[in-house]
């Protein structure tokens, strides 16, 4: 039965101790939480740690959610916060090596040149590459998640109107990075 | 390039297949098991916000009850009627505010900073209107008496808000507490407005409306050192 229900009423049945809820909630969030890490962090052993920290997050909090609220912005607010603890402590310890890293990585991520033609690009990472990190979080949470713009601007604790800006600016950046992936395969397919 | 198009490539992009490692997903699964237990939700947020105007209400009245209710008997009937609705109202905007701060997920229509000048805007405004009195009179050594005093009736009332939503879980502390000492230094306010009866425009412009930013401040610092002691203290035990 559990697993058809809605993820509010199975989040209730957990706060009230039912392991095949929560157990039914772990199957359904964790596959797309894991996404959102690792189209932030690009390193699936990273998102694996992140995922697992959110969920004993979520396990100690569990009573903060209120019946009737929508449960995904409740998950992923968790989830960012976690996520945004790990990057200021990864930055505070490494902060010269982290520079280095985020340059490296960034330069692996940018959508590479013989990466698929936009349309059958099935690399949410690298495509997401281009955008900041807040930009990124907001597209992975409306594109991933499914999630309707005011969820998401619950989950990120800000307003629709800011989410709306950020989608529009992030889409701008897309447009700018396919094009020129675009222009750069069809000069590649000249004689 | 349309948006349509960047809609498509992002939609079969999010449509991979998603995949968790089973052995990560038994893991997780076999240390919630472990500590699973019946909680008690939160109460419902009308309450929660309810308690916390009280807790403002007591401590305002309290703090001022010790020293007399001069401001209150000096005010004409107008600006009773003005002044302390107008407290009232901004408490609630800050007190729900605050339980949404120690909700995850909840919906927020302006950042903790915004609602916090526009609170301080209203009382400019409302002290600004409601009183003439120009003069200034031992303007610095009058008014830092009055600071203190709203600053130390805002500490316990912003401990005790906090208490009250200690259950609770603030996915950014510092934004929290900087709305907790914002419902503080309303609290604090509440007890110079009842005490105070020196109605010099610039007096209650300067050092009656500046408890409430003053000991939003000190509750932005607090939430930030929460922060860091709470990060030091996941850092330790992880290792």
């Amino acid at each position: 039965m559990h697993p058809e229900s809605n993820l509010e009423t199975l989040m209730v049945l957990y706060q009230q101790g039912d392991f095949t809820a929560a157990a039914a909630l772990i199957d359904r969030i964790s596959p797309q939480l894991h996404r959102f890490f690792a189209a932030q962090q690009g390193s699936r052993a990273h998102a694996d740690d992140l995922l697992q920290d959110t969920w004993l997050r979520i396990h100690k909090v569990r009573h903060t959610y209120r019946a009737g609220e929508p449960a995904l912005p409740w998950f992923y607010a968790i989830a960012r916060h976690v996520r945004v603890d790990h990057y200021r402590k990864s930055m505070r310890a490494t902060a010269g090596e982290r520079e280095l890293e985020t340059m490296s990585r960034t330069m692996s991520r940018s959508v590479p040149a013989n990466h698929q033609a936009p349309g059958s690009a099935d690399d949410l990472e690298a495509l997401l590459a281009p955008l900041s990190d807040s930009q990124r979080e907001v597209i992975a949470m409306l594109k991933v998640a499914g999630m309707s713009l005011d969820e998401v601007a619950r989950a990120t604790s800000s307003s629709v109107g800011a989410v709306k800006q950020k989608a529009h600016r992030a889409y701008e950046k897309l447009r700018k990075s396919m094009s020129a992936l675009r222009l750069r395969k069809g000069a590649d397919r000249l004689p | 390039m349309k948006d349509e198009e960047i809609d498509d490539v992002l939609n079969k992009a999010a449509r991979a297949p998603l995949q968790v490692k089973p052995e990560l997903l038994e893991r997780i699964s076999a240390s919630i098991q472990a500590s699973l237990r019946p909680v008690r939700p939160l109460p419902p947020a009308w309450i929660l916000t309810a308690g916390l105007i009280l807790i403002g209400a007591v401590i305002s009245v309290a703090g001022a009850a010790r020293v007399g209710f001069a401001g209150f008997e000096k005010m004409d009937l107008v600006k009773r009627l003005l002044v302390f609705p107008v407290l009232i109202g901004l408490a609630s905007f800050m007190a729900n505010r605050f339980v949404r701060e120690m909700i995850p997920g909840s919906r927020r229509r302006v950042s903790a900073g915004t609602l916090l000048w526009l609170g301080c805007a209203v009382l400019l405004a409302l002290f600004t209107l409601l009183f003439h009195d120009y003069q200034v009179t031992h303007f610095v050594s009058i008014g830092v008496a009055c600071l203190i005093t709203g600053f130390l009736n805002a500490m316990p009332a912003g401990l005790l808000c906090w208490l009250l939503l200690r259950r609770g879980f603030a996915v950014n502390p510092v934004s929290a507490g900087l709305i907790a000492g914002a419902l503080g230094g309303l609290a604090g306010l509440g007890v110079l407005e009842l005490q105070c009866p020196n109605f010099e425009v610039a007096h209650l412009l300067v050092w009656h409306t500046g408890v409430v930013p003053l000991s939003s401040g000190a509750g932005a610092l607090v939430g930030w050192l929460v922060r860091l002691f709470t990060r030091a203290v996941r850092g330790r035990s992880a290792k």
